[in-house]
């Protein structure tokens, strides 16, 4: 038989890998503790959602996480009625949920979410803690337990990706970013389980793609990414290609910017043998740079 | 300039087609930024070395890498570092020079691979220390001649033979960042070995070489032969032991050490010193680097005065103050007294640069010197960088915004030829709007209501097969008709119709001087009408006015951008709407489409509002300027924007047809029609 859980009893078992960067972890549980809504902001694949899931896991609660995204309605966070053999049902949302089973209520990229949709849970983030279910005329109240969290990235510098002041002020925010070098390497070993001296020049690499950020890339390389790329290294494909497969192709379709990004890639990670060390006369070519050659032939305006 | 003629047919005889256009574009070039003396004397240049750099060379030019190297840069910087190419290879700290092709090898990815080695050293002087050791380490070894912001020229004249120690200095650099690099980009440097050898075998003998230059070139062919180390015993001079020893980590201090130590001793060598090219990897340039800090320390200072002045003339913002009481005496924390500036409201810390600039101007009329603890923590000081980021954000230094410019004659664009100042409309305290507003009443009344019928908001769809809720009404009556045995009705859901109007649209207005009197009356009042009906729909909007007298002085006035709203200080700024220069139209249209480009809509509209053809006190006149102008606005039309242009000429010429053709346009006979008819222009486009 299938194995099915209902949403609020989703609980993590196991303690989830998080390498604390400051006092993240304290200014949390204090926070749960006067119970006031928690705001995480930072890039992409940093380790918001997984803060989460070590949060929920440490403080063992059900943990109910919904991405957001732009059609997302009202009615898809509290609950709605549906017509089941010719009667009205009524179904929870996920966030009525997480408020009746007390768990925690993650949601996920909350700017992608419509701003009318932003304001449903504003009841819920202030101190009276209350859940309004108006199609059914019933409020419902927080238990001490339930906790309200939601993450969004600030580098999308888009007028209309802001979360409203009268959002953000109800929250206490952490800010995540990328850790530094040695703990990200770190990290990036013990999720990949590859040596950390590589990791260190994966990092090496994210870095420099973080340094184009806005100069040709939305996005530096997250950690996410590097693990990809890391298990894809353990797996015994070539650092390069590793690079190319899980780091550079993930965050750009622009051709120069990828040659660009394969350049850097080469200059960090030595392979075996790219060129022949016969001198001048030798004409080996390598995969990762059969480009110069068509390049060329392009014409160039002048 | 008969001579001239005939040296271009030289040179066309001497190169192909292709080579001579890249000859001629570059002359041209000259002939736009450096004049006829300089365009003259570089036609006359036409001996074979000279034309060989315009000739396709073999190998691997640094035209068709450039970007790439740039992008390479970026990345391993982080900051915007330009590529061009120089006689040699050395970086100003702005510019990385780079040999204008390299033909090295039958592969051209080998021939890229210097390429990326030289513009990795680039990287490396820059990160660490070569080109900019801080003002610490320079006041170490200048000692009492140093100044307020010294730089790495002044260490420099400090040598007596200027020439043979920046050489030095280049390769006990070599040494030290190659083997940074060794550490940071192990991939880069694995051939590292093969290329130094290769230049190795280039090298003069030392046979023959005497005194000062035999000192510096067998220094330099170590470097290049990696006998650091090997030959130790053999070489145990002093100079040799300090560049063995860079081998190893070292800080660029102790590398300055080091140029001491070997200059002193290359100083006792006999004979003059006659330089040799040092090919590979980079020279340095001391003064160049100079010039360059000098230039950027100018600009800065020139931004923060700007910044500065803008902010004299906002109005005044009343500094955030804590409530009184809540503070206790426990809880303040001791807090460093530090000097504030005030000025109109804002806090701004009081730090070394800014106190500079203080000194210089000789005080600040308008701001006031505050000296406490508490301040800063209450009001929230700006930094220098904040206001200068504040200010600006579209300004790039003080130089204002390049563009190019088309010469039909020609058939080709003078390049950055015309420079775009963005400036604020200076405020006027004349109640224009509120008057327009009163003199239109009707009209006003009108419009609103017109518009407001426009303005959609998001609608609720009933009766949907899917949607986000279930419309209730439908399911009654579904249930209603199963029960009585008719088919029920699938459309069970209701629906959020949302046609988000996503629209952007730039007014542009002529204010040349030509516009003074009833025009420019005519053109404000629009603007007035126009704004009402904007606000009403809910559409962004910015306006802008343009003007200005010559090329280097194309002035882009502004009243209001896309995210300020509508508020007193705009209303006074198109009361403050006054006739000035010229009509280059060119360059306005070009850097406004350039905002809109920025900005994020589905559709947008740039609205040009002239009063004839384009005009500019230079040359910028007749069929030039009109060129330009079509030029220009199909170059919006490429960028996604759509042009429409209002003009106001009772003698519309036929050019008019030719100018605006490849956009929309509308022309204006009677001037007092004008507030009428853009409205129903504007609604008539967008609807």
């Amino acid at each position: 038989m299938q194995h099915v859980i209902k949403t609020e009893e989703f609980t993590i078992g196991s303690e989830p890998y998080y390498q604390p960067l400051g006092r993240e972890v304290e200014i949390f549980e204090t926070a749960y503790a006067n119970r006031i809504p928690v705001l995480l902001k930072g890039p992409t694949g940093c380790g918001k959602t997984r803060f989460m899931q070590y949060m929920a896991w440490k403080l063992r609660r059900p943990l109910i996480t919904v991405s957001c995204h732009d059609d997302l309605t009202a009615a898809d966070l509290v609950g709605r009625y549906l017509v089941a053999g010719g009667e009205t049902v009524w179904l929870d949302g996920p966030l009525t949920r997480a408020v009746k089973a007390g768990g925690f209520c993650y949601l996920d990229e909350i700017v992608e979410a419509r701003k009318d949709t932003t304001v449903v849970i504003h009841p819920l983030a202030d101190d009276r803690r209350i859940l309004p279910i108006e199609k059914r005329g019933e409020i419902l109240a927080a238990p001490p337990e339930f906790l309200l969290a939601v993450s969004y990235n600030p580098g999308y510098q888009s007028v209309l990706k802001d979360l409203k002041q009268s959002t953000r002020q109800r929250f206490l925010a952490i800010s995540f970013t990328y850790p530094p070098r040695e703990t990200e390497a770190g990290i990036v070993s013990h999720e990949s389980g590859i040596s950390e001296e590589l990791c260190l020049k994966l990092v090496s690499f994210a870095e420099k793609t973080r340094n184009l950020k806005d100069r040709g890339l939305i996005e530096g390389a997250s950690t996410r990414l590097l693990i990809h790329a890391a298990k894809l290294m353990g797996a015994g494909i070539s650092s390069r290609e590793a690079c190319r497969h899980a780091v550079s192709e993930a965050l750009t379709d622009d051709e120069e910017m990828l040659r660009a990004l394969g350049e850097l890639a080469a200059s960090i990670f030595c392979c075996r043998a790219t060129f022949s060390t016969r001198s001048s006369s030798g004409t080996t070519s390598s995969g990762t740079f059969g480009s110069i050659s068509s390049m060329m032939t392009r014409s160039v305006p002048y | 300039m008969p001579s001239t003629l005939k040296r271009i047919s030289i040179a066309s005889a001497l190169l192909s087609h292709r080579d001579l256009e890249r000859w001629l574009s570059h002359a041209y070039d000259i002939l736009d930024h450096e004049g006829i003396g300089r365009f003259i004397e570089f036609t006359s240049h036409i001996e074979e070395e000279e034309l060989q750099r315009f000739r396709t060379a073999r190998g691997l030019r640094l035209s068709d890498v450039a970007h790439l190297l740039t992008t390479f840069l970026r990345g391993l910087s982080g900051t915007e570092l330009r590529v061009a190419a120089g006689d040699e290879s050395y970086t100003d700290t702005v510019t990385v020079f780079l040999p204008h092709a390299i033909d090295r090898y039958a592969d051209l990815e080998r021939d890229f691979m210097i390429y990326k080695l030289l513009a990795a050293h680039a990287w490396a002087q820059l990160t660490f220390g070569t080109l900019l050791p801080g003002k610490e380490t320079l006041d170490k070894f200048l000692g009492e001649q140093g100044t307020d912001s010294p730089d790495i020229a002044a260490l420099f004249r400090l040598f007596p033979g200027q020439g043979m120690a920046e050489h030095i200095y280049a390769v006990i650099e070599a040494v030290r960042l190659e083997y940074i690099l060794r550490r940071e980009l192990p991939g880069l440097m694995a051939d590292i070995c093969d290329i130094k050898n290769a230049y190795l075998k280039e090298r003069p003998s030392l046979q023959g070489l005497s005194g000062k230059t035999l000192f510096v070139e067998r220094l330099y062919q170590m470097y290049l032969g990696d006998r650091c180390g090997a030959d130790r015993h053999e070489d145990a001079d002093v100079a040799a032991d300090a560049l063995c020893r860079l081998a190893e980590h070292q800080s660029h201090e102790e590398s300055l050490h080091s140029l001491m130590i070997i200059c002193r001793q290359a100083e006792d060598a006999r004979g003059e010193y006659s330089p040799l090219p040092i090919p590979f990897p980079l020279m340095i340039r001391p003064a160049a680097v100079s010039l360059q800090l000098r230039a950027r320390r100018r600009i800065r200072k020139q931004t923060v005065e700007r910044a500065i002045a803008k902010l004299l003339s906002m109005p005044e913002v009343r500094p955030r103050t804590r409530p009184a009481g809540r503070s206790t005496g426990d809880e303040r924390r001791a807090i460093p007294e530090r000097e504030y500036l005030l000025i109109s409201g804002r806090v701004l810390e009081l730090d070394a640069e800014l106190r500079e600039i203080l000194d210089d101007r000789g005080g600040m009329p308008g701001g006031i010197l505050v000296k406490g603890a508490g301040l800063g923590a209450e009001a929230s000081p700006l930094t220098l960088d904040e206001l200068v980021a504040e200010a600006d954000t579209v300004q790039q230094a003080a130089g204002g915004i390049p563009y190019d410019e088309w010469d039909f004659k020609r058939g080709g664009f003078k390049k950055k030829w015309c420079m775009v100042h963005e400036k604020d409309i200076h405020p006027d305290a004349e109640p224009f709007v509120e008057m327009t507003l009163k003199r239109y009443r009707g009209t006003v009344t009108l419009l609103r209501r017109k518009f407001e019928l426009l303005r959609r908001e998001p609608k609720m769809l009933r009766r949907q097969k899917e949607g986000d809720d279930i419309d209730l009404d439908a399911v009654v009556e579904a249930y209603a008709d199963s029960i009585a045995g008719r088919s029920p009705s699938e459309g069970l859901f209701t629906k959020y119709d949302r046609h988000e109007r996503s629209m952007a649209s730039l007014f542009l207005l002529d204010m040349s001087g030509s516009t003074k009197g009833w025009i420019l009356e005519a053109e404000k009042e629009a603007l007035v009408l126009m704004a009402e009906a904007l606000e009403t729909l809910g559409d962004r909007y910015a306006i802008y006015g343009f003007s200005g007298m010559t090329r280097n002085k194309c002035d882009f006035f502004h009243c209001k951008s896309f995210d300020e709203p509508y508020s007193e200080m705009v209303k006074r700024r198109i009361s403050g709407i006054s006739p000035k220069d010229y009509t280059r139209m060119g360059p306005a249209i070009r850097h406004a489409t350039n905002l809109l480009s920025d900005v994020k809509a589905r559709t947008k509209l740039l609205i040009t509002i002239s009063d004839g053809r384009p005009e500019d006190y230079d040359a910028y006149k007749g069929t030039y300027g009109i060129e330009d102008t079509r030029k220009a606005l199909i170059e919006a039309k490429e960028q996604g924007v759509h042009s429409f242009c209002i003009t106001i000429d009772r003698e519309a010429g036929s050019y008019i047809r030719h100018m605006y053709g490849a956009v929309n346009y509308a022309v204006i006979d009677d001037v007092r029609q004008l507030p009428h008819r853009i409205t129903e222009i504007y609604r008539r486009l967008t609807f």
